[in-house]
């Protein structure tokens, strides 16, 4: 009777199925329309709000098929029908995925069919699309929607639960600020993606329970504390210990092993570190999780056992502050590291920003200092050029990048794309293909080792690029390759991947602070 | 087919079923009667499984309520003054939505009951009136031919016309059907019940089959031959006494013609003359909702 119940529906909700469908597909088109440089302003304030509107509309779809039979009331013809309920959740569920999630699926694949990527890339882009989709929203709603009768309902309860959300938010975020960022050191980094699958994870589970629930023994009001208690769940998995997380990622590295000999050395020869502004050296990175006001201390460090054409990135540094009588003074993040140096041992300074209050107190003190690294190392696994001016190429593994230079005649622009994953980390210059002179590099790198893409908007094509300088307006820089040796130059895309993640241990016996505050 | 045993249901600290047994016999129309709030939808749903006891049993076509099953629903038919059918399909959508569900559906039976009950096929369920609506709900019960059939206040809000061309379109698709209906409005049933239940405040007052309860009560006028007092004690089978002048009234509940003159010139002295009428539906319903409001019953 699946089949029966499907067509019922499919005359009763076509319309709205169809309407959200269109709004995906017009998302997709002006995808398309933009192009790689977002040129038409119009189209990319279209761009932000049309797949919000297309959020809203599979969600109050979700909503609208499961309340075609809704299980909460007492009046519902269905109830009193030899409706089998198994029949009638495996409908709702194939109905939901097929007509929320199918035109999704229809979307990333065309989109990226359109830009002629291949069907397997595109493909696959698609299906990691509808995967997450499943997983993130299409299943906690589905169980959502379950325990409610209809729209009005569905939308106090859902307001109530924002605003559960909020409050614990806020008060997770006050706790994480007063723990200097230590308590939810998982989120918003790289491996982010462990705390958003044991949410995927929670969520078949708690789906699983709340339709069992509600399908086979319409126990609603228990259902709707199952909601709670499960988002209650989701909302803890950003506390998930960092250590925990970091070794599953450490499990799955491509190459483990590969930083055995990697060693990270305190060497108090080095002079203090200088802001080469003149100010005092300060990182926006550290105000997400550092509130009220902070000393930048800088440890120099001598990082030796990199491999060539390696790159190192932290991922999290746990620092221990420990004054007299054992006693922890501070505990918090150090700022991340980036050693992008080809040289095999590199100099850097370790910035820890710590409140002024406590700084204060131990800056005169000899204190013993334990920093925690976790930590990636990518190797350079492939490298593309591509023309400086009016290039556009294809590169297999890269994505389709198209160059030009950008309106004030100072960068070159580069903007690619790619159906699912983008690189995460590649560096980039300019290189005269005549003379072989080269531009220093940038590096642009996002942290995110999630073994999956997609996401709760667009097309699960990563629209990614970077602005490589060849002038300085102010005239105080000169660079090798500048404006009218672009024709013959190319932008060089190094790209490097994870090869191994690894954590290492700084314990400095007896440091003062006060020694080390930037000038 | 159906019994109640012991069935209590709570909504918060409210009582709607206070310990409610009864059985319905096969093949009868059992009315079950009472006030607005005594508990009769409450029964309804939970025997249909759409609420759930608090304590106590209900058995449909044998089965425990809580384990009805498709099977179960296949032979049941509802009918309820406030069902949600989905009201952007057509009268002939929703029917053969229903249709495969059923596998003992008689199409050319759905064909007589929709013309009979003049039913606008081609009319979103939406688009019809509350009696419209009412039909409909008959229309979707009948064609199966189910051995159950539960009318849950079914002709609540019908103008007369309505609740005619209603009844005879159930009356002539009876058959052996066992049929629970329930209504606070006594003369609905009347002409419809085999059997009687009667409910307050989520309990069972009495149950009976209709020619008892009719044959016993008696509304009796003793014409005495000097202004008429109460009998003290006045005998327990005795409601609703009056006097009016020289006439002693009152409701006899245990009625027999020969008993009755016994009794009376028994307790009164100066009778002149003893009348018993037949009483009908409502007045016997009333005069036990008042005794039951007086803690008499």
């Amino acid at each position: 009777m699946v089949w029966h119940i499907f067509k019922k529906d499919w005359k009763l909700a076509w319309v709205f199925v169809l309407v959200v469908s269109v709004v995906h597909w017009i998302d997709s088109a002006i995808i398309y329309k933009l192009g790689r440089f977002d040129e038409d302003p119009m189209l990319g304030m279209l761009a932000d709000a049309v797949p919000m509107l297309g959020f809203f509309g599979s969600m109050f779809l979700i909503g609208a098929i499961v309340h075609l039979d809704s299980i909460p009331g007492v009046r519902q013809d269905w109830l009193v029908r030899p409706i089998s309920r198994w029949d009638l959740v495996v409908e709702k569920f194939v109905f939901v995925v097929l007509m929320v999630n199918g035109p999704i699926f229809a979307e990333v694949l065309v989109q990226g069919l359109a830009n002629k990527f291949s069907l397997r890339l595109s493909l696959a882009a698609a299906m990691w699309q509808i995967t997450f989709l499943l997983f993130a929203f299409t299943l906690p709603l589905f169980g959502f929607a379950s325990v409610t009768r209809n729209m009005t309902q569905a939308f106090i309860f859902g307001c109530s639960c924002t605003f559960i959300m909020v409050g614990f938010q806020t008060i997770a975020g006050y706790l994480n600020g007063r723990a200097h960022g230590t308590l939810e050191a998982i989120s918003w980094s790289g491996i982010g993606w462990v705390g958003e699958t044991a949410r995927f994870a929670l969520s078949v589970v708690a789906a699983t329970v709340i339709l069992g629930l509600q399908y086979f023994r319409r126990k609603t009001v228990f259902a709707r504390g199952m909601v709670l208690l499960f988002g209650v769940a989701l909302l803890a998995t950003q506390f998930i210990p960092w250590k925990a997380a970091f070794a599953i990622e450490q499990k799955l590295s491509p190459r483990p092993g590969t930083a055995t000999s990697v060693v990270f050395a305190f060497d108090p020869k080095l002079e203090k570190f200088r802001s080469p502004s003149g100010l005092r050296a300060s990182s926006d990175q550290g105000r997400r999780y550092n509130f009220g006001e902070h000393t930048s201390v800088f440890l120099p460090l001598q990082v030796a056992g990199t491999h060539h054409d390696a790159f190192l990135l932290t991922d999290l540094v746990e620092v221990r502050l420990i004054g007299r009588g054992g006693k922890v003074a501070f505990h918090g993040r150090g700022e991340s590291l980036e050693l992008a140096d080809e040289a095999p041992d590199s100099l850097t300074y370790q910035e820890i920003q710590v409140p002024t209050s406590i700084y204060r107190d131990i800056k005169d003190e000899a204190v013993r200092a334990e920093l925690n690294y976790s930590l990636t190392l990518f190797g350079l696994r492939e490298s593309y050029s591509i023309p400086a001016l009016g290039g556009d190429e294809r590169m297999p593994g890269f994505g389709w990048c198209e160059t030009k230079m950008n309106e004030s005649q100072t960068a070159v622009e580069l903007r690619c794309m790619q159906p699912g994953k983008g690189p995460t980390c590649a560096t980039l210059f300019l290189e005269n293909e005549a003379t072989g002179q080269r531009n220093p590099a940038r590096m642009s790198c996002h942290g995110d080792y999630s073994p999956y893409s997609g996401w709760y908007f667009g097309d699960n094509m990563a629209h990614f690029g970077a602005n490589i300088p060849f002038r300085d307006a102010s005239g105080l820089a000169k660079y090798p390759v500048d404006g009218p040796q672009l024709p013959n130059s190319r932008v060089v895309i190094r790209v490097y991947r994870p090869e191994d993640q690894f954590a290492r241990s700084l314990v400095i016996q007896q440091i003062k602070l006060g020694d080390w505050e930037a000038q | 087919m159906i019994r109640v045993e012991n069935l209590w249901k709570k909504f918060g600290r409210f009582d709607a079923l206070r310990g409610l047994s009864f059985d319905v016999p096969d093949g009868s129309a059992f009315a079950l009667i009472g006030a607005n709030g005594a508990g009769k939808t409450t029964t309804i749903k939970v025997l249909m499984n759409i609420l759930e006891p608090t304590r106590g049993n209900a058995t449909l076509l044998g089965v425990d309520s809580r384990k009805i099953s498709p099977r179960e629903l296949a032979q049941v038919g509802y009918v309820s003054e406030n069902q949600d059918m989905p009201s952007r399909l057509t009268v002939e959508e929703y029917v053969a939505y229903l249709r495969p569900f059923y596998p003992t559906w008689d199409r050319e039976l759905e064909a007589s009951i929709a013309r009979q009950l003049r039913l606008p096929l081609e009319r979103k369920i939406g688009g019809l009136s509350h009696g419209m609506r009412m039909k409909m709900a008959l229309m979707c019960a009948l064609p199966y031919r189910p051995k159950v059939l539960v009318l849950d206040e079914p002709f609540s809000g019908l103008d007369p016309l309505l609740r005619d061309e209603f009844m005879e379109g159930l009356l002539e698709q009876a058959g052996e059907m066992t049929i629970l209906i329930s209504s606070h409005e006594l003369g609905e049933i009347d002409g419809v019940a085999t059997h009687v239940a009667f409910l307050d405040e989520g309990k069972l007052l009495f149950q009976e089959s209709m020619s008892d309860l009719t044959g016993r009560f008696r509304e009796v006028h003793v014409t005495l031959e000097v202004e008429a007092a109460r009998p003290t004690p006045p005998p327990k089978e005795w409601m609703h006494i009056r006097t009016i002048g020289n006439v002693l009234t009152f409701v006899d509940t245990r009625f027999d013609e020969r008993g009755l003159t016994e009794r009376v010139l028994s307790r009164i002295e100066g009778v002149r003359g003893i009348d018993a009428q037949p009483m009908a539906l409502r007045a016997i319903f009333t005069t036990l909702a008042r005794a039951a409001r007086d803690g008499a019953v």
